[in-house]
């Protein structure tokens, strides 16, 4: 959604629409996490009377989705795919290789014995 | 040997003092867990790499040592253009707002 993008591209990386949806959504899960939480608090609380439970739980669900952590999927940051991530280096398992074979990854060997 | 649930709860309780927990022998659900987690937000939002510097910034910061710096990039994409519209490939002008009544 066009109101979560950051009016100027603020990515140093690879940089599809893609990847931009995603920042935007980790920028706003990242805005409205602590308010989650607290929403996240009320419904588990079995203390607090039901009807604050059950308001705090439509609170919840009618968050916009691009606050939902669940949304975040991590990219290539070299050429912006979702599958086959290694988390570690935030590249796709090619992308990976390549770098690691042309020695750009400190520490990154290939095994050999 | 069995201890009276009374003293337990008293043990109990001088626990939870001690090590400033939650004193909660019935084990109620009062969702404390929810708030004892890490906010992740910060985490997550730096997964991408920021961008730094854009090369007119880096142009900027050489214009009062009047040093040029020539951004090859660039110069390859107009002189790309430059080549396709000397072919007649290069992209059509942007139509003028004059026709808008024949817009469908």
């Amino acid at each position: 959604m066009s109101m979560f993008r950051a009016k100027k591209l603020d990515l140093g990386c690879f940089t599809n629409i893609k990847i931009i949806r995603d920042h935007s959504k980790r920028k706003a899960f990242e805005a409205a996490e602590a308010e989650r939480q607290a929403l996240r608090y009320t419904i588990r609380n079995t203390t607090l009377p039901p009807r604050t439970r059950a308001i705090a739980q439509l609170q919840l669900t009618q968050m916009h989705c691009y606050t939902r952590p669940t949304q975040i999927r991590n990219r290539c940051i070299l050429g912006g795919k979702g599958r086959g991530i290694l988390t570690d280096f935030k590249m796709t398992r090619y992308n990976f290789r390549l770098q690691a074979l042309a020695g750009n990854l400190p520490g990154v060997k290939k095994a050999s014995w | 040997m069995s201890v009276p649930r009374a003293r337990l709860l008293d043990l109990m309780r001088a626990r939870c003092e001690l090590f400033s927990t939650t004193f909660n022998p019935e084990g109620v659900r009062t969702g404390n867990k929810i708030l004892r987690q890490k906010l992740k937000g910060p985490a997550l939002a730096s997964y991408y790499p920021r961008k730094v510097m854009t090369f007119r910034d880096f142009q900027k910061e050489f214009q009062p040592l009047e040093l040029e710096v020539e951004n090859e990039d660039e110069i390859d994409r107009l002189e790309h253009i430059a080549g396709l519209k000397s072919r007649g490939k290069g992209a059509p002008k942007k139509k003028r707002e004059k026709d808008t009544s024949k817009k469908r």
